[in-house]
């Protein structure tokens, strides 16, 4: 309800809060409970992480003891674990490298002018091979480590940026068997994609980690770690498939009857002309699932993987201290805040940009 | 051969045959490897063992159990601790959220941003984070020995405890009917004088109902306690251990806390898109007929708003209860769990999945089939309305 | 399909019958189209005039009668109906441009992936028959950058350039503004000039008197009347047709 009212005097600087903040004794009621609220929790937050902190492994956890705030002398202390594991020490700047190439190809990924699918496909198989190749090792001079190694924020990473990679192409076949004018595949898959979103991930990790070496023969059962990782892409693709789809429906029937009448084959037409279409469409949702996929890579540690979270536990678990597991939690949950809130901000310009823009 | 590939209707039928066929193959390989693997280590397949006793125990049951009980029993006890943690769940978040929506949708600046603050902070934290950070907090409070109290409550490392009410089951079962009756009584004034009567005079007849639903239920209660006890039964230390009261175990608090604070982010945002919804054209007519601002919210914003919610909560719902496995994670035993212990202990792999998905589809067929049911009968008729 | 020279008629439609469920669609449709030949088909809507020429390239599968174009039967040997696609052109009421390419490579794509012909050459195709319908300026531009009638060329140049021995015009002017349809009326006339065997649905009855060989009328699925224009305008013998005729020129 805004009013408009011709040439408005100036208002002074308090007029203007007055107006703002105190219109009404309830607007005032709130203004104040709203920041009194804040204060109080800002102060406290500030006091805790750091004017009463310790931030210096040097006084060990004793120091820690004594002080009031935070005790960031944990990370300081542990960071490594968290960050790369149980990864051999001195090898540690590769699973280093391996994340920042993560993030590169993930930046690389917003760029539109990388948004064909052969470029993007590049993209993410290049930045794949990159990354196994680092923390693998045993070619080029690296020395060998297996993925039973592998663990803190470059397995939650690989895991990610795996499970996209497999779920991403198969979200796109199930879409399209689901929207198949062939009346048994759409329906089989149909089942198929609603009983996968219909169960929660973590019996389908279990599942994959568990139960899948006994329904296959010995030589397909292959490392736990990709089991997982099989089943976190299928779960990815059960919902991701439903976007795609959603993004084909917008698609106007006009479009592939043009393509039929130009002469097109069923994959030209669905490469050249409804694919490129249903993604642009997709892409806000695509997004948030992206998110959302990020932040679920964080159950595998139920199934027994060292990822960032399990490898925090080990941080403050032992010994001295164990005491500061609040500090190690937040360090966790501040790395995820990085990754999914910016991710989640661009996922919000994308959508104003595409509802302002060209439809 | 070769004209008949090219003719589109065998090439359709080829293409059905292969799909269907190699799928209904893959799984059935599985599952003859499956059955011939667990037989080699002297498991029989069948569902048999539902009858055997377990010789385990759960941590959290509302029913009475012992590790002697059969396994069809703790799946029961399982399926009763999701949905009651996913229940608690539900119904925290939702109080969350609408707070926390209403606050972003708010005409104050400063509450809006302290709600938009909120949703950045704990949408952006796995679930898995944030309930292993409330068990944490939990279980590092202090001993019994030294427990926080507050209003004869006790907060300790071994979970929070309350004064409980020393009543018989079945006074307990009847003090709840009152309560139902409470709820009962909004929808009902809702479907019989939508219009015509007075939003206040409304407002009076609900309070007055649920005070004396309360009143009925205290009166129950109080007719219905045990001999030679007092009324409520507060937690006292004995020993080591602190004895009576009822006691929230810290699996279930964490798991409940990060739920509502978590479930709450993204169900305020459901609001908020609920009542940015709503059409500013309708408002404006609203408030141009003289409605005050009070009654614009109550008679136009709000139930247009939840139209437009509804699909959507439902679907956040269904996730949310989905999110009650993350009980194994802290070690409540919800319906995942006691799956999980049971292919552990029976070596039973494939009959407990088996009973793992058809109880979450059911779980959720029946959540969707309720969400339909209310979605269908509060919708706009017609499409006038819309947009 | 080598058919440049096959004999016979361009197209010929045999007893067509057609079904939507249970409701009858198409009634036992015949009509042959010489090679050359400009038809206009016009009729109330739901008269199944859309469907029949939908029909020609298979946008819509028919239930009885044969259809044979260029030579080729159209049954359900795909190798046919890829052929018979290749050759028959169609231009659709709402124009079907593709909107995440250019102008330009809205032309180019079928004859570069279907025709097979190196990019270049069907660049130089693209750019020529822009220019034949008047809009070569426009080659860089997306087509939500441009106005209807623009488009509605566009998508006849994108049509031209697989060099089609058949178009088929399916309302090509109801979803454009008064002050545009003469432009893309302009084009068309051009094209029949130049002797395209032409198969329009139209209610454009100013050009039916000019370039139509034929004018068909149908309703209810049916041929009603079918007659050269100037016997159609002055002597129609179905009184259907004279009502249709009165409302589509009675103002």
């Amino acid at each position: 309800m805004e009013m408009v009212v011709v040439a408005p005097p100036a208002p002074g600087t308090l007029e203007d809060l007055r107006r703002r903040f105190f219109a009404t004794p309830l607007q005032a009621l709130l203004s104040l409970v709203s920041l009194a609220i804040m204060v109080l929790l800002a102060w406290k937050l500030l006091n805790w992480a750091i004017f009463s902190a310790v931030f210096t492994a040097s006084g060990g956890p004793e120091a820690c003891q004594a002080a009031a705030g935070a005790c960031w002398s944990v990370i300081a202390a542990r960071w490594r674990i968290i960050l790369f594991g149980l990864y051999p020490f001195e090898e540690q700047w590769r699973s280093a490298l391996a994340c920042v190439t993560v993030v590169v190809m993930t930046v690389l990924s917003c760029i539109p002018a990388f948004w064909t699918g052969r470029r993007i496909g590049l993209v993410w198989a290049a930045g794949a091979a990159l990354y196994y190749v680092l923390m693998k090792g045993g070619v080029l001079g690296l020395p060998y480590v297996g993925e039973e190694a592998w663990g803190g924020l470059a397995l939650t990473l690989f895991i990610f940026v795996t499970t996209c990679l497999i779920g991403f192409p198969l979200a796109i076949c199930l879409a399209l068997l689901r929207r198949s004018g062939l009346p048994w595949i759409s329906r089989i898959t149909g089942i198929i994609i609603d009983s996968v979103r219909s169960l929660p991930l973590i019996s389908i990790l279990f599942t994959f980690a568990i139960v899948l070496p006994f329904a296959l023969p010995q030589w397909l059962v292959g490392d736990k770690l990709y089991r997982v990782i099989l089943g976190s892409a299928l779960f990815f693709s059960a919902y991701q498939a439903e976007i795609v789809r959603g993004g084909m429906q917008g698609v106007s029937n006009g479009q592939e009857e043009a393509a039929m009448a130009l002469g097109m084959n069923y994959w030209q037409r669905i490469g050249r002309i409804l694919l490129p279409q249903a993604m642009r469409n997709a892409l806000p949702a695509t997004i948030n699932q992206f998110v959302i996929s990020f932040k679920e890579t964080s159950l595998v540690v139920i199934v027994g993987f060292f990822e960032i979270l399990a490898s925090g536990n080990a941080a403050y678990g032992t010994g001295e201290w164990r005491f500061a597991y609040v500090e190690v939690y937040a360090f966790i949950a501040f790395i995820y805040f990085v990754f999914v809130f910016s991710l989640s901000r661009y996922g919000a310009f994308l959508e104003r940009r595409m509802s302002v823009g060209e439809r | 051969m070769i004209s008949l590939l090219r003719n589109q209707k065998v090439r359709n039928a080829l293409l059905q045959v292969f799909y269907v066929g190699s799928l209904a193959a893959l799984v059935l390989a599985g599952v003859v490897i499956a059955r011939r693997n667990l037989a080699e280590q002297g498991i029989t397949s069948g569902f048999d063992f539902l009858y055997k006793s377990t010789g385990w125990d759960v941590s959290f049951s509302l029913l009475p159990v012992t590790a002697n009980d059969p396994y069809w029993w703790f799946f029961l006890i399982g399926i009763i601790n999701t949905l009651f943690l996913g229940s608690i769940g539900l119904l925290l978040a939702t109080v969350v959220g609408t707070v926390v929506g209403l606050a972003r949708t708010s005409s104050n600046e400063l509450a809006r941003l302290l709600g938009r603050t909120y949703v950045d902070i704990f949408r952006n934290i796995p679930l898995i984070l944030q309930a292993f950070f409330w068990y944490a907090i939990i279980t590092h409070l202090p001993t019994p020995r030294a427990a926080h109290e507050a209003w004869g409550m006790l907060l300790t490392s071994r979970g929070l405890y309350l004064p409980a009410p020393n009543v018989g089951g079945v006074a307990m079962a009847l003090a709840i009917l009152p309560l139902f009756a409470a709820v009962a009584l909004p929808v009902w004034l809702g479907r019989t004088s939508r219009l015509s009567r007075p939003v206040g005079e409304r407002l009076v007849i609900q309070l007055a109902g649920i005070a004396a639903a309360l009143a009925c239920a205290v009166l129950i209660l109080i007719v219905g306690r045990l001999p030679d006890a007092p009324l409520l039964d507060f937690p006292a230390l004995q020993g080591l251990n602190l004895k009576g009261g009822l006691r929230i175990p810290p699996e279930f608090s964490a798991l409940a806390v990060a739920i509502a604070i978590y479930g709450g982010s993204y169900i305020a945002e459901i609001v908020r898109g609920g009542f940015k919804a709503v059409g500013k054209g309708q408002v404006e007519a609203a408030l141009s007929l003289g409605l005050s601002p009070w009654r614009v919210f109550t008679l136009v914003k709000l139930p247009l708003a939840l139209r437009a919610m509804l699909p959507i909560l439902a679907n956040q719902y269904v996730w949310l209860i989905k999110a009650t496995t993350m009980g194994i994670a802290v070690g409540f035993t919800d319906f995942f769990m006691i799956v999980a212990l049971t292919i552990n202990h029976s070596g039973q792999t494939l009959e407990a999945i088996g009973i793992l998905m058809a109880g979450f589809l059911t779980i959720n067929l029946s959540l969707a089939a309720v969400f339909n049911r209310i979605n269908k009968a509060i919708a706009l008729k017609g499409n006038q309305l819309r947009g | 399909m080598n058919s440049t020279q096959s004999p016979g008629a361009a197209v010929r439609i045999e007893n067509l019958d057609k079904y939507y469920g249970t409701f009858h669609a198409l009634r036992n449709v015949n009509l042959s189209v010489e090679r050359g030949e400009k038809i206009v088909v016009c009729g109330p809507s739901g008269s199944g005039k859309s469907t029949m020429i939908r029909c020609i390239n298979r946008l819509e599968q028919h239930n009885g009668g044969r259809i044979t174009v260029l030579g080729t039967e159209l049954n359900d040997d795909v190798g046919n109906i890829d052929g018979i696609r290749r050759e028959v052109g169609m231009v659709f009421q709402h124009f079907n441009l593709f909107p995440h390419m250019t102008v330009l490579e809205n032309c180019m794509i079928a004859p570069m992936i279907v025709r097979k012909r190196p990019r270049a050459e069907a660049e130089a195709t693209a750019r020529r028959y822009l220019e034949k319908v008047r809009i070569p300026e426009q080659a860089t531009k997306f087509p939500g950058q441009l106005s209807g009638g623009q488009q509605q060329r566009v998508a006849i140049a994108r049509a031209l350039c697989m060099q089609p021995q058949i178009m088929l015009f399916d309302e090509p002017t109801s979803a454009l503004d008064p002050e545009m349809i003469a432009e893309v009326l302009d084009v068309m006339v051009t094209l029949a000039s130049e002797g395209m065997t032409m198969i329009c649905v139209t209610h454009e009855m100013g050009f039916a008197r000019r370039v139509a060989d034929r004018v068909i009328f149908m309703d209810g699925g049916e041929i009603v009347e079918e007659a050269p224009p100037e016997e159609f305008f002055t002597s129609c013998r179905n009184e259907r047709t004279r009502q249709f005729l009165s409302q589509v020129l009675g103002h």
